[in-house]
């Protein structure tokens, strides 16, 4: 009896270890033909450590008078990451509600998650990619193409956050003879009005920190500054852009987090 | 009647208090847009720009997908940045994050300045590391790579001290009875415990990387990325509706097969 | 007024739930539907507001200006001119959690107010201060601010009412609209629905035979989706128990939950 039972055990460890060797193995060969692939190359890496460093010596100091040239782009940043922010999640309210099992109808509520979920694949530089060809350089292709970026995220989020409302309250509304739009502006808005703002709050953060990187394609702000200085070779320049995005991307962390933890207390009401 | 409404929750006055928010917010919004010259008119005024586009870019030339071995090499690319730089980066996160817990960490001092580092770390933008990396290691996938997994670092390393720190104390305490080194109840009380949402990070790591990887070749010169790029700079927007198509199909489907996995990883408790 | 004719409801599966019901209420009724648990009778009144159609039958409903809807087919605009003149009350309440009080009794006037308005919240003072005077009438003015979640279960049972009062339906439909209220409450809201009755029918359900003897002008009982009976508000002790079976009878001998008939 006793020795069935250690046998038993004795087999079951026996199938895991397998299964343990055969995923290290699989990752093992997956990350060898990555690598070959990738061009990793840590002779490459080695050499480039001292340069890297050498290089971050060219950084500093820090350009200290270039801060007032940055502020003004500084603030288009925060103005482009805002607005792009504020029509997204409008877009995105929307989708989120086309694709809501409660107030959509089947068809409509697949067709927009299939929407949602191919925009989600996307990213944002493509986009902002397509709209430069369109529209040319400046910062309005850059807040089309962040917002339209938003909508796969939030809608679905938004979404998401509708489906949760108990389809009870909804009906009730209807049972006054009320009509699908204001069961929405009555049933829907005021209950995900929380989950909205706060995962709204969140994108905003993430378009901050993407304007950056839309800047230097095009899109003006402070990642313009950045990348421009880097490729004139202005390195001490680019270090002061770099400090105020940093500063921008904690600040608008920190916002964040406290908008949200706040509004998740008023959600649990 | 002897009851009577707040005067702020008076209707008329709820009005009048909403209507002073939006033209305040209106007022600085125009404000400011005019002062950087910036015309949403545009979007309507030039959108005949847009549908000259899109009549230019259709149809999609799907043939650059198979007659061009370079997008071949390009795709391979962006997949093994995400992969490798998910694989280094969580590595070293979950290591870190070892030394950033508090309940794990050898010192408080050393907990202390991971956690800062890492804090730092987190709000460096991508853009400004691959630079870097650009400059010690070159153009190519190797540098996009690196800096995906210096990224995905500083995005995990706090997610995974935290997971630790979630851990369940009475199995630590359990094992720490026992007479166990602290190795050993990392290894038998808190990896259990942790694993699960290790793993879950893990492919969401590798889907946010995947994205990142086709954004950060544009810059980088690898990946499919950048081929894009080089057709929209080449004006050769057939041939780059069809990478985008592609693109999008790709990512698609790589994510289902990564929840796939991660739903069975999970389900089965592997690696434990 | 109202006029169910032999509905019947099945489930999915093909299970019958409701198996021909009809009644009709004329004005001036106040009529207690009395039945156990999963008699039926929220799937009765249901139906009776179109949230619900039936499997078969028809319920038709006669407005204030005498014309005739048939509940088991209007869609669209005719339904919902239709709804506006029949308040429910909901047996779980289904108000908006998050939205205050005062707010959930005007959303009883949506279907009368001018669409584009009410999406602003474009309510008047006027109507505030009339739905506060229903909320006033139901003892729970001074919570007309507060978030409804916030409530407890007796008084989002009264904004409940308050929603159907304010909405001045001409029939109500009260699925158990003191279910959630103690002893004293319970009786002074039967005594508010008793007046208002006399200027629109009232269709209760209660699981208080007491109270439904005492302030019901008639009583319908279902049970397994009949109607087993449909009279005067007289009840006798053997028609409770044939209904609520015999454990009733120890039930009362502990409780006294019934007043000697
Ligand atoms: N959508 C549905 N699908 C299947 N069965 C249902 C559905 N709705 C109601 N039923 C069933 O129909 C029966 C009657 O339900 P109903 O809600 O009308 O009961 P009730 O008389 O109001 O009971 P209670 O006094 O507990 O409120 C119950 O057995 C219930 O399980
Ligand atoms: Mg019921």
């Amino acid at each position: 009896m006793k020795q069935n039972v250690s046998w038993t055990y004795s087999s079951y460890r026996r199938k895991q270890t397998l299964r343990n060797w055969t995923v290290m193995l699989a990752t093992f060969f997956c990350a060898y033909w990555a690598g070959i692939s990738c061009k990793v190359d840590l002779d490459a890496l080695r050499a480039g450590i001292p340069k890297g460093i050498e290089f971050i010596s060219y950084l500093f100091p820090p350009d200290w008078t270039a801060f007032a040239d940055m502020a003004m782009p500084a603030l288009e940043t925060i103005l482009l990451a805002f607005l792009a922010t504020v029509l997204g999640a409008f877009l995105s309210l929307f989708f989120g509600l086309a694709a809501s099992s409660n107030i959509a109808p089947r068809w409509l509520r697949n067709l927009s998650r299939f929407l949602l979920a191919t925009e989600r694949s996307l990213p944002e530089i493509v986009i902002l990619l397509l709209l430069i060809s369109a529209l040319g350089l400046g910062p309005f292709p850059g807040v089309i193409a962040m917002a339209f970026g938003c909508i796969g995220m939030l809608g679905r989020l938004f979404s998401d956050a509708i489906e949760e409302i108990n389809p009870a309250t909804l009906e009730s509304i209807e049972s006054v003879g009320a009509r699908k739009l204001q069961v929405i502006a009555y049933g829907v808005l005021p209950q995900v009005l929380p989950s909205l703002l706060s995962n709204t709050i969140f994108r905003f953060e993430v378009n901050i920190r993407l304007s950056v990187l839309l800047g230097a394609v095009g899109a003006g702000g402070i990642g313009f500054q950045l990348y421009y200085s880097f490729q004139t070779l202005q390195y001490q320049r680019a270090t002061t852009a770099i400090l105020i995005t940093l500063l921008l991307v904690f600040l608008s962390e920190r916002l964040s987090n406290s908008i949200r933890k706040k509004l998740s207390q008023e959600a649990k009401l | 009647m002897n009851v009577s409404l707040d005067k702020q929750y008076l209707p008329s006055e709820r009005y009048k208090r909403h209507a002073a928010y939006l033209s305040v917010l209106a007022l600085v919004i125009i404000g400011l847009c005019t002062y950087f010259k910036f015309e949403p008119l545009l979007f309507i005024t030039d959108f005949h720009y847009m549908a000259d586009l899109v009549v230019e870019m259709t149809p999609p030339n799907f043939e650059v997908l198979w007659r061009k071995e370079k997008i071949f090499i390009s795709i391979l690319q962006t997949l093994s940045m995400a992969f490798l730089g998910t694989l280094v980066g969580s590595t070293v996160a979950m290591g870190l994050a070892f030394l950033a817990a508090r309940n794990t960490t050898p010192h408080p001092t050393v907990g202390v300045i991971v956690r800062t580092l890492l804090a730092i770390e987190r709000v460096i933008p991508s853009l400004v590391i691959l630079l870097l990396f650009l400059i010690a290691v070159g153009l190519g996938p190797f540098a996009g790579m690196l800096s995906l997994a210096v990224g995905t670092v500083g995005m995990f390393g706090k997610l995974f001290a935290n997971a630790i720190e979630g851990a369940e104390k009475e199995p630590i305490d359990a094992v720490y009875s026992v007479g166990a080194s602290k190795l050993q109840v990392i290894r038998y009380a808190v990896m259990p415990q942790v694993l699960p949402s290790f793993i879950a990070n893990l492919f969401y790591a590798f889907d946010i990387n995947l994205r990142a990887a086709i954004g950060l070749g544009v810059f980088g010169g690898a990946g499919v990325g950048y081929e894009i790029s080089m057709a929209m700079r080449l004006v050769r927007y057939r041939d780059a509706l069809a990478l985008i198509c592609f693109t999008i199909l790709l990512v698609f489907v790589v994510e289902k097969l990564s929840d796939w996995l991660r739903s069975r990883a999970l389900g089965q408790d592997l690696l434990k | 007024m109202i006029e169910v004719r032999q509905i019947t409801k099945s489930t999915k599966e093909g299970v019958p739930i409701l198996k021909g019901i009809s009644f009709t209420i004329t004005k001036g009724e106040f009529v207690g539907i009395l039945g156990p648990s999963g008699a039926g009778k929220t799937l009765t009144m249901r139906c009776l507001n179109g949230l619900t159609r039936p499997t078969s039958g028809e319920v038709l409903f006669t407005d204030h200006q005498n014309n005739l809807v048939n509940l088991t087919h209007a869609k669209g605009r005719e339904l919902r001119k239709a709804r506006r003149q029949i308040g429910v009350i909901f047996q779980g309440f289904n108000l908006v959690k998050r939205l205050s009080a005062i707010d959930n009794v005007m959303i009883g006037q949506l279907g009368r107010i001018n669409l584009l308005r009410s999406l602003f919240y474009g309510f008047t003072d006027d109507e505030a201060m009339r739905a506060l005077a229903v909320l006033e009438h139901l003892k729970i003015a001074h919570l007309a601010q507060r978030p409804v979640g916030s409530l407890s279960g007796g008084e989002q049972q009264r904004v409940a009412i308050a929603r159907a009062i304010y909405q001045q339906p001409s029939v109500m439909l009260a699925d158990e609209p003191i279910a959630n209220l103690d002893p004293t409450n319970a009786r002074k809201i039967m005594q508010i629905l008793k007046p208002l009755a006399e200027q629109m029918p009232i269709i209760g359900v209660f699981h208080q035979p007491d109270l439904v003897m005492e302030f019901c002008t008639r009583i319908i009982a279902l049970k397994d989706g009949v109607v087993v009976r449909d009279g005067d508000n007289k009840m006798t002790r053997s028609e409770l128990i044939d209904l609520y079976g015999a454990e009733l009878s120890e039930i009362e001998a502990s409780q006294r939950i019934l007043q000697p008939v």
